[in-house]
């Protein structure tokens, strides 16, 4: 097991896992508009398959329509 | 499940972001200004962005979302924001992307309005922007220097129906690693698919054919995530952390919600339903406007005419490779003094004068003395707006009653 920050909380997950899985185990809204961060830098669409995820990493799900305000 | 492939029905069957409660088939006029949370815990993950989920309407808005999606399914881009005009549109992309001491590469022959924003409005802000030919690529290349953040051109130019080569453009913009924003609202997406040619920002007056004809002011900035923005010295910083979306994170976290442009619900649901009928309403217009410029072409009093469509015009090749059938559906045509186009004006019938395009209504301006009003004979003069010259914008009458109208106004 090991300890992974999703959104600012910690979750332990058995490694190695996929980022792709990452965002079904969190069921993650509306997935095809999800924007992911690892450790502060963008991980594209097409590595969420093949992009794993070690002790430590902070991950990211952010979304820049419908919603996210500062008003 | 069969995938829909044709224009018309892409949009028309275009998902909603989240399922109506009611099962409404068009989506809902969300009116409120604010949103309720289930938890402070809630709120707080929507407020760092981490909930697709709205909380202020000028920041983001179900009505306003949908619209903005369905122009995301019809033109393949990353991401759409719809905005409270195309004016908007212009100044909330340029105002990402540049900073004082900043520079835009630019036609001079633009709609005048985006012309003095250029001209003046930015200037006051310390953006230069280098007015040039875009036709000719070592004007282009040699304008552009280390701190070019864009290549800006209108589709067609408003009113002077010129065309570039977009790909000679782009290629030449990217070189020297500098993103092109394109004014489409000329060529709407039924026509033109901007990302095929090099166009990494499309900014678009929805107010014109996509509101159904001038139902409402609207603007949109379609971002298509082909631009590397780490290449962008203001945003590479952003560009490592959400890659093709450095762009849109900056309109949407910061731009686009301080400077308060946002669309209303109402326009939004306006807007949505006139982009159903985009393709039926502007194929009639187009060819409308391509049977009037035949026509006028064979009236005595007329002296010239323009229009892309047109075997003449230097821009047809490059059009037609472009836009395909109907580049546009707007033209221009020359009386022979000043005098004759006023009174030309003034004895129409049915067509309105009025200072708008791609209405249902046929319009028509004389653009000397209303739009580039401002200007002086000279600046007019450089800007290619004649005093002889008429912009017509026909709508989707009866082809005859336009022609009828033309005559008995001509006499």
């Amino acid at each position: 097991m090991a300890k992974i920050q999703v959104n600012g909380n910690e979750q332990e997950v058995e490694i190695p896992i996929a980022l792709i899985d990452l965002i079904k185990k969190n069921k993650v809204e509306q997935p095809d508009m999800v924007s992911v961060q690892i450790n502060g830098e963008f991980v594209s669409r097409d590595k969420f398959d093949s992009t794993l995820l070690y002790n430590g990493d902070e991950v990211d799900f952010l979304y820049f329509m419908g919603g996210g305000a500062r008003c | 499940m069969l995938k829909p492939r044709g224009f018309t029905t892409r949009l028309i069957h275009s998902p909603f972001a989240k399922e109506d409660v009611n099962r409404a088939l068009h989506q809902p006029i969300y009116s409120n200004s604010a949103f309720d949370f289930e938890s402070a815990e809630q709120m707080e993950l929507a407020f760092q962005g981490r909930l697709p989920v709205h909380s202020y309407s000028r920041i983001s808005n179900p009505t306003v979302e949908n619209f903005e999606l369905r122009i995301k399914q019809i033109t393949g881009s990353l991401n759409v924001t719809a905005l409270s005009s195309g004016m908007a549109a212009i100044s909330n992309v340029i105002f990402v992307l540049a900073s004082a001491g900043s520079n835009i590469v630019a036609s001079k022959h633009l709609f005048g309005n985006t012309y003095i924003f250029f001209e003046s409005t930015i200037k006051d802000f310390g953006i230069e922007v280098r007015f040039c030919d875009l036709t000719n690529t070592d004007e282009v290349r040699a304008n552009i220097d280390s701190k070019t953040v864009a290549v800006f051109v209108e589709t067609i130019t408003n009113p002077q129906l010129e065309v570039v080569d977009f790909e000679i453009l782009a290629r030449t913009a990217h070189e020297k690693n500098v993103p092109v924003i394109a004014d489409s609202t000329l060529t709407p997406p039924n026509i033109f698919q901007a990302k095929d040619f090099g166009i990494d920002i499309e900014v678009i007056s929805s107010t014109k054919c996509i509101s159904g004809g001038a139902t409402s002011i609207g603007g949109l900035i379609v971002d298509y995530g082909t631009f590397d923005w780490s290449k962008s010295q203001k945003l590479a910083p952003l560009a490592k952390r959400f890659g093709p979306f450095a762009f849109n994170y900056k309109l949407r976290r910061e731009i686009f919600r301080n400077l308060g442009a946002c669309m209303s619900p109402f326009a939004a649901y306006l807007q949505s339903l006139g982009l159903e009928t985009l393709q039926l309403r502007f194929e009639k217009a187009a060819q409308n406007c391509r049977d009037l410029a035949e026509f006028l072409g064979t009236l005595p009093q007329v002296k010239a005419v323009n229009y892309p469509g047109t075997v003449g015009s230097p821009f047809y090749e490059i059009s037609k490779r472009q836009f395909g059938k109907f580049p546009g559906a707007m033209l221009t045509f020359d009386l022979a003094t000043r005098e004759d186009c006023f009174v030309f004006l003034n004895k129409l019938e049915l067509i309105r004068r009025a200072t708008n395009i791609y209405d249902n209504k046929t319009l028509i301006i004389h653009p000397a003395s209303t739009i580039f009003c401002d200007f002086g004979e000279e600046i007019r003069k450089s800007l290619s707006v004649s005093d002889l010259t008429l912009r017509l914008s026909p709508g989707i009458e009866d082809i005859e009653d336009l022609k009828n109208d033309i005559v008995q106004a001509l006499h």
